[in-house]
Order: C-alpha cells, then structure tokens, then sequence
C-alpha cells in the first residue's frame, strides 16, 4: 500500500461495523494500531448520547472500538487536546482538527512524526445545542426519540425510536437559522487530502453503501496504518470502482462551490470596518475562552495577546483582541471554535475571517493545508 | 492510560453552567457544549476553575490528618461545645449534603441569607428563579444587577431578548453597554413597569433586606415578574430544602459570635472569609472548615474530601433546574455521617430529594413545575442613597470565592476623575473609617462620585461604603 491509492474498506468485526458511520474502519483501523503498537494512545469521542460526547485519550482498545459511529452534533476539535503531550497517538479528525494538528506541529507542539491523523470527510457538524431546538421547532420531535441520522441528497433525516423517518432539506434549516455551525458552511475542506488517510462515505456504492468507507492514502503513516490493520484482521478491503471514485470527485467539487457561495453571501465587503468590529465586541467579559479554544494558538499563559491587556484598560477595543486579530491573519483555519464557546455569543469566526480571508489569500497560503511555514513566522523587521 | 473527564456544573454561581473538568496531571476545563443552561460557555470565573480546585488537606489544629480523624475530633468538639455550636452553609455543595447537614444543624442553622426579615409569603419567589428561555421572551427586563461583571452568562439571553425586540432598562450605577436605558438607584422612581416587565436582581448575605423587599413590591404592584439570581452553585437548592427549617441570618451569626454565644462554627463548602470579619472569627473557640478545595480562612480543624466536581448527587440552579453532578463521590456524605455519629445513604437523601421538588427522574433538560404562589403587599423602606462619593462592591465569584483576577482598580467616571485631576495611569486615595489606600482606576460610564470595585478592598462596610476620595 502506498500514497495516492484508494480502496474501500470496513471492519470485519460485525459490531462495530453496524454501529460505524459507515463499515466501522476508522475504529478498527485505530484499534489495530493500539494493538499492534503502532501507537501508544488513541483519541477517541466517548459517546454520552445522541448529542453528546466528550473526547478520552485512551489506550484500552475496547474504549477505541465501543466509540464506533459519527456524531453531527458535537462539535470537538482534538489539536489542543494532544498538544504539548508528547503522545505517540493515532486519532480520527475532520478537516478542522487536520488543520489544527498540523498548526500546532509548526509551533512544535505535536510532534508530527508520532500523530498518526485518521482524515474524515466532513460536510459540517451542528452545536448540539441548536439541534435540539430545532428538532422541536422544526421537525417537532423530541430529542430523546431521535435514534440516529443521516443525510442523503441534500436532506438532514433523524430517525426516531418507533421506526419513523423525518426529513428537512439542509436549505430550509440553515435558511431559518439551524442545521450546520456558520463556519461548516464555508468551510472548504471536504476531503481531509492534508491527514494520513482520509475516509469517508463518499464514493461508497452499490450494496456496501452504509457499510464500507472509502480511503484515500495520502501519506507513509497513511499506508502503514491502512496496512496494519489488513495484517492485523481487524479490517478488509478492496479496490473501489471507477463510478465511485468519479462520484467522490464529484461530490467534493458541489460541496466546495457550495462553501464558496456560503463565503460570498457572509463575508459582503463593507464600509466602516472598525466600527463593525467595536460593536460586535462591546459585550465581550474578558473570559479568555476564545483563546484558550483556539486550536492554531499555541501559546500558554503568557502571550502577547494577554500581557498586553489589563481589566483597567480604557481602549475602545482591547489589546487582547487587536493582537488575536493580528496573530490569526496567517494563522485562522476556521474551525468555528472561538464562536462556539463565546459566552456572550459573538460571532469570532467570521470576525477573525474577516481578517483572514484577504490575509491568506494575499499571501497564497492557507494554513493547516501542508507544512509550509507561517508567513508571519519569516517576517523580518529589518529588511 | 485514560484522562479522567468529569461532567460536572460550575460552583461559580448558581447559574448553573454545565462543563467538563478533565484530569491530566493538572486539571483542565473542557467544554460541555450541550449543557442545557450555557451552550458549554463559561464565563472568566468558570475559565478559572483549575486555580479553584486547589486541593486541600485534612488538618486538626496545624498538624495533618486523615480524613475520618478531623471528621471524629470535629464531632467531638462540637459535641463538647454544649449549645454553642452554629453551623453555616452558603449552599456550595449537593442537594444530598445539604440535607444531611441541615440534620446535624438543626440547633443552630445558618444559609447566609435573611428570610426571618421578608414576608414568609415571598420564600417560593425568592428562591426559586424563572427559566432563562422566559427571560429571553420577554418584551421588556429590568435589572438590578450588573449582568456582564455578576452572572456573566446571563448577557447572552439577555442579548437574545433584545434580539427579538426586547427593552432592557439597568437600575445600576453604570450604564450597561446592553441597556436601551439606563436609570440611576436613586433614580428608581423614573422606572416604568408593566404586567410585560421582568425583574432581575439577586439575592445573597449581604443583600440589604429593605432593598429586596421593595424589588418585591414594584414587581408585585405593577404585575410584574421577578426573579432573583443568586451566587453559590447550589444556592436554589439550599433554600427548597431549608424552607420549613428555622435559619439564622449571616449577620445573626456574626453577631452572636461577637456576643460569645456561638463559641463553635461548623462550616461546610463555604468560604467565610469573603463573609466574616477577620476580627469575629478570632472570637471562635472552634473554626472547623468541610471542604473540597482549599480555603482561605484559618481554621482549626479542615475536614478535605473530593472536590464538587468528584462529588455524586445534584443540584438546582436559579431556574429550578435539577442537574445531575458527574462524580461518584460521597467522602462528604462519610464525613457529615461521623460528625451527625449515624452514617448517611446517599440513596435515602436523593430519593428524599427528589420527592421534595416532584421528580421520578433527574432530566437537566425538564425543569421541574414549581408552585410559583402570589404574595401580599409589602411595605418597603429603601434607605435614600446619601450624595456623598461612595465605593460599592461589584459582588461576583470572584469576590465571593477569594480568587486572586486581574481586578484591582476601580471604576468612576470622567467628571469625577476631573474634579480630582487624576492623572492618566495614576492612582487614587481612598479613605474609609481611619484606613487609606491607593488605587489604580479606570475611567468607565458611571454616576458621579461613585467607584465601583470587583474586588473587596479589605477597607469596605458591607456593599456601599462612603468614603472620601482625593488624588
Ligand atoms: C461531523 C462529521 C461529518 C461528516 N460528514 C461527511 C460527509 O459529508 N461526507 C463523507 O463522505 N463523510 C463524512 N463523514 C465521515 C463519515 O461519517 C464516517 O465517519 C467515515 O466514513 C468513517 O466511517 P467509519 O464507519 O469507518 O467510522 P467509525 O468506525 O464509525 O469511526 C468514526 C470515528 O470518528 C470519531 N468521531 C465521531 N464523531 C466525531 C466528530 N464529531 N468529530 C470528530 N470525530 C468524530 C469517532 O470517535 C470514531 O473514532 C463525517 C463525519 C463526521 C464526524
Ligand atoms: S469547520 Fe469544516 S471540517 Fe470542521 S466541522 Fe465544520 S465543516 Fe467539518
Ligand atoms: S480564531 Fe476561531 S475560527 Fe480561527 S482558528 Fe481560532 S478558534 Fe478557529
Ligand atoms: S470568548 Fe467572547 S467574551 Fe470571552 S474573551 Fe473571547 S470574545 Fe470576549
Ligand atoms: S456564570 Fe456562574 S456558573 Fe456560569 S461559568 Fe460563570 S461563575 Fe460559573
């Protein structure tokens, strides 16, 4: 097995392939390399319910394969998680966590050669918070009923314990306010090329819909991953067709131009920025939280953004925040966690893309996407 | 390996924010995003935490000791102190701790607050608050609190509110960024209510009773709703389970201390000395302190168990809600069974819990049905703000709770910072009953000649203090 190669793949223990996302391979890939000792931790989401779930890193192999299954709901980011560690860790990651992964090897937080980073496609998760109200407003269900969901040609469908099947097109939800988290919505990486290996449903046909993943190897640790878990039984695959890689393409290519329209429609040019960016802090508390989340950020207690800031501060937007703008020009993946754990809601993401955008695009660099250097990093004030 | 997470509810206050502690050699706070009263948001006090849960350590007079050893001599002491024993909860700790304490405590109990002085009519109102979602319903809320430095998380469903065309008025000594108006508390009669308003302000020890009571009777005589937020994690909890209880009042026991008629204080979770003076407690034969985390108050027997996110059982926060903490713990419960000489069942006191407030099930996202009855008239006495400059406590967790913030300044607004030609950076001098202190400031929209404080100055006489201000 090699960089670059596909195949379709799914556990060979029955189990967990019912309760995967779809054929349980990320499981039994992450648990064949406990086992094998390829790794000596996993991370995983240890499922409290449908919405709920608390990310454990762990080296019981049994935690790794009871953790089976994608959940929409709980918006996790792992970068911070492993982060000054020191952990020789494989784990699963949306294209968020990939990014954050890598970002944080740059400041050599992680270290890149023990992170074994198991790519998962992702058409965007939702704050579970927002899901439970908009099962009762919109679906009128309650959300202790809800026994799993999916989400097939453009609709978001919760299946409810008696069997039932309730369908909403992704559209009429995000037009009144529910469904994806704002940043998934014009979050543009679909397929996680940037991990080790990516999987995902994408590009699965025929009867093993539902019950395979399909992977795309994009590194050695990839391909060792993908191979040890072959050698250890823990999964089998094959190759995929021609119509189902051609569809995976496909796919990524709508999901992308959908982003971009989402991008256009949130980030209209405007007038007066620097009063658009005071009032939408004004409520700030000082809490620290948008820092402390933020998986590009690396620094600990004492960073320029807080030995900078003091509560007697007078200034009509503080120290802390003109310096996170600053520092997240290059350095913002659009991970939506600032804006998730804000306590007095502001919406931080697209404030830091609203910096970011012209910032990245100027300098042709997106971070998180491969290990080039942060530009900021080569700046040199003499020159 | 395998991290130890915890699920557990913030002890800042009885907000009754939803987190993750998570144990790697340090601790850690994650966020619980599907927390039903925050979103997993925490405010700077919740983001503290680690520096809270500092451990602590069983000790009997300076000399450490297991657990079970402080918990039998503390027995002993109280037992000895023949009639002179009070005992104090703010209400930091599990329904099922409390109601095992309020068995030891009957001969003397203390919950920090005054309900002997307010009609007995206004308990139910007083102690347990409306649903957050109703808040963010309202056509029009009145707060007599500080919502950004007091509940932090309480700003957002206020914002939702006004999102959805809601007039905020702030009875405060500041104006409030979120306020459509802002009316000065000696302004209050400028205050227009409705049957559409609702009140928030909060009830804690120091709350001035006549200023309470007339919260009350504004709500009462326009038809208005009122609730009251309050500071300690389980602060609704303490006051459903101490409802048919005789309570002593915090400044009751102060004063019976001073008298030497309380010679032995028994506090469980609860930091007196944001509470107590350094110079009462002095007068104590016995400070005996039950804790889960290291406290600030000296005292001569601590009995240290699991810190509250370790602990089982639950808690009510300000909206009724019953929420389940995440731990397996119950040292607390052993503790109080050695001090009470008959052990406790933390499946007895839960059950009895649950009967209280109507529940089968413990379900975080069901508020319970409360009884919300109507009370009388109330004749209320505020006492007129004097006009002379006055510094006054911003009371939030961290004031409550001793912990050391970036908060030693205060704030005053343009004018007075003029009338005394403070400088740019400088500081000013404060003076109070003999003591003096000097000041950083911070030019904020507030009334004149007032400053305002989120730390205690250790110069303060209850909540207002006049004193005199120069450069
Ligand atoms: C939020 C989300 C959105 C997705 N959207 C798409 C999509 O649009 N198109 C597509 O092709 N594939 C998508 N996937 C991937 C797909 O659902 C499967 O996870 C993937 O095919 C692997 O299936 P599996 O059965 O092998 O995984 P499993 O064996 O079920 O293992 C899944 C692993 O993912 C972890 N996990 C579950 N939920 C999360 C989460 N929220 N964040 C981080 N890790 C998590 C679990 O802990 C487990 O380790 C998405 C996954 C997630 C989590
Ligand atoms: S930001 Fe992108 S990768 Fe992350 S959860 Fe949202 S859609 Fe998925
Ligand atoms: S600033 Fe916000 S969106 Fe950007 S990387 Fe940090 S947490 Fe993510
Ligand atoms: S999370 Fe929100 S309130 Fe907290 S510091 Fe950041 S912007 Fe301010
Ligand atoms: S609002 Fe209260 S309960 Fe919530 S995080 Fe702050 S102190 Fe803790």
């Amino acid at each position: 097995m090699q960089k670059g190669e596909m195949y379709v793949g799914w556990s060979t223990k029955d189990d967990v392939r019912k309760r995967g996302g779809s054929g349980g391979l990320v499981t039994s890939m992450l648990a064949a390399a406990l086992d094998k000792k390829l790794v000596d931790a996993v991370v995983v989401l240890k499922k409290i319910n449908e919405f709920e779930a608390v990310p454990i890193i762990t080296s019981d192999i049994n935690e790794v394969l009871n953790s089976a299954g994608s959940l929409h709901s709980v918006p996790s980011h792992f970068a911070k998680l492993i982060a000054n560690r020191n952990l020789k860790v494989a784990l699963p990651a949306k294209g968020c966590d990939v990014r954050g992964i890598i970002e944080q090897g740059k400041r050599n937080a992680i270290n890149m050669e023990n992170t074994f980073i198991v790519g998962l496609n992702c058409g965007g998760s939702m704050h579970p918070v927002v899901t439970r109200e908009m099962l009762e407003v919109m679906y009128k269900i309650k959300p202790e009923d809800v026994h799993g969901e999916e989400i097939e040609k453009g609709k978001l469908i919760f299946k409810t314990k008696d069997g039932k099947e309730n369908a909403i097109t992704i559209d009429e939800l995000e037009e009144k306010g529910y469904g994806r988290r704002e940043s998934c919505r014009y979050c543009t990486i679909k397929i996680p090329t940037n991990s080790d290996i990516a999987c995902g449903n994408w590009g699965v046909t025929g009867d093993l819909v539902g019950k395979a993943t399909f992977v795309e190897i994009n590194s050695e640790k990839g391909a060792r991953l993908l191979q040890n878990a072959v050698d250890a039984g823990y999964i089998q695959v094959q190759k995929p067709d021609e119509k189902g890689v051609a569809m995976r393409t496909k796919i990524k290519g709508v999901m992308e131009g959908l982003g971009q329209k989402w991008k256009d429609k949130i980030f209209v040019p405007m007038d007066n920025r620097l009063e658009y960016f005071r009032k939408e802090l004004e409520h700030c508390i000082d809490c620290g939280a948008c820092k402390a989340v933020c998986p590009t950020c690396s620094c600990g207690d004492v960073s320029k953004c807080t030995e900078y800031h003091f509560r007697s501060d007078a200034y009509k937007m503080s120290m802390y925040h003109l310096v996170r703008f600053l520092h997240l020009g290059d350095a913002c993946i659009g991970c939506g966690q600032c804006s998730d754990v804000c306590p007095v809601d502001i919406p931080l993401t697209r404030l830091y893309r609203r910096f970011a955008n012209p910032i990245q695009l100027e300098l042709k660099y997106e971070p998180g996407m491969d290990t080039r250097k942060p530009p900021y990093f080569e700046v040199k004030l003499n020159e | 390996m395998s991290d130890n997470v915890y699920s557990t509810i913030c002890p800042g206050c009885n907000f009754g924010c939803g987190l993750y502690i998570r144990e790697n050699g340090s601790l850690g706070v994650d966020f619980r995003k599907s927390s039903p009263a925050n979103a997993g948001k925490l405010c700077r006090f919740g983001m503290s935490l680690p520096k809270f849960f500092a451990p602590a350590k069983s000790m009997i007079d300076g000399v450490e000791t297991p657990m079970e050893e402080a918990a039998k001599e503390s027995a002993k002491r109280i037992s000895d102190s023949k009639g002179s024993a009070a005992f104090l909860s703010l209400g930091n700790t599990s329904n099922e701790e409390l109601l095992a304490f309020q068995k030891i405590a009957e001969s003397y109990l203390c919950t920090g607050v005054n309900f002997e002085a307010l009609p007995k009519d206004t308990y139910q109102t007083i102690s347990i608050g409306i649903p957050y979602s109703e808040i963010e319903a309202a056509k029009h809320i009145v707060l007599f609190i500080d919502p950004y430095e007091q509940y932090p998380l309480i700003v957002r469903r206020l914002l939702s509110a006004k999102n959805k065309g809601a007039k905020i008025t702030s009875v405060w000594w500041k104006d409030l960024t979120l306020a459509d108006e802002n009316i000065r508390p000696d302004d209050i009669s400028k205050l227009a209510l409705t049957q559409d308003s609702i009140i928030i302000a909060d009830f804690h020890p120091l709350s001035d009773t006549e200023q309470v009571k007339n919260v009350l009777s504004l709500a009462k005589n326009a038809g208005a709703k009122v609730t009251f937020l309050k500071p300690f994690a389980n602060s609704t909890g303490e006051y459903i389970i101490s409802k048919d209880a005789k309570q002593k009042s915090l400044a009751q026991l102060i004063e019976d201390i001073n008298k030497g008629t309380i010679k032995t204080l028994f506090a469980l979770e609860s930091d007196i000395s944001a509470l107590i003076p350094s110079d009462t407690l002095s007068k104590l034969k016995n400070l005996i302190i039950q804790a889960g985390q290291a406290s600030s108050a000296k005292a001569n027997i601590v009995i240290a168990h699991e810190p509250l996110y370790m602990k089982k059982g639950t808690l009510i926060n300000n909206e009724g809600r019953v929420q389940a903490l995440g731990g397996s713990g119950t040292k607390g419960l052993d503790a109080l069974g050695i001090i009470a000489g008959s052990k406790f069942d933390f499946n007895t006191l839960h059950e009895s819990i649950k009967k209280t407030i109507g529940i089968t099930v413990v379900d975080e996202f069901t508020i319970p049905k409360y009884d919300r009855p109507a009370y009388g008239a109330i004749q209320a006495a505020p006492k007129p703000v004097e006009k002379k400059p006055a510094l006054i406590d911003v009371y939030n967790p961290f004031i409550w709770f001793n912990l050391a913030d970036d908060n030693d300044f205060v704030e005053l607004n343009l004018n007075t910072a003029r009338a005394l030609k403070l400088l740019k950076g400088g500081t000013l001098k404060i003076k109070s009953n003999g003591s003096a202190l000097e000041k950083k400031f911070k030019v904020a929209p507030v009334q004149d000649n007032v400053l305002l404080t989120g730390k205690s100055l250790g110069i303060e006489k209850g909540i207002i203090t006049p004193v005199e201000i120069s450069r």
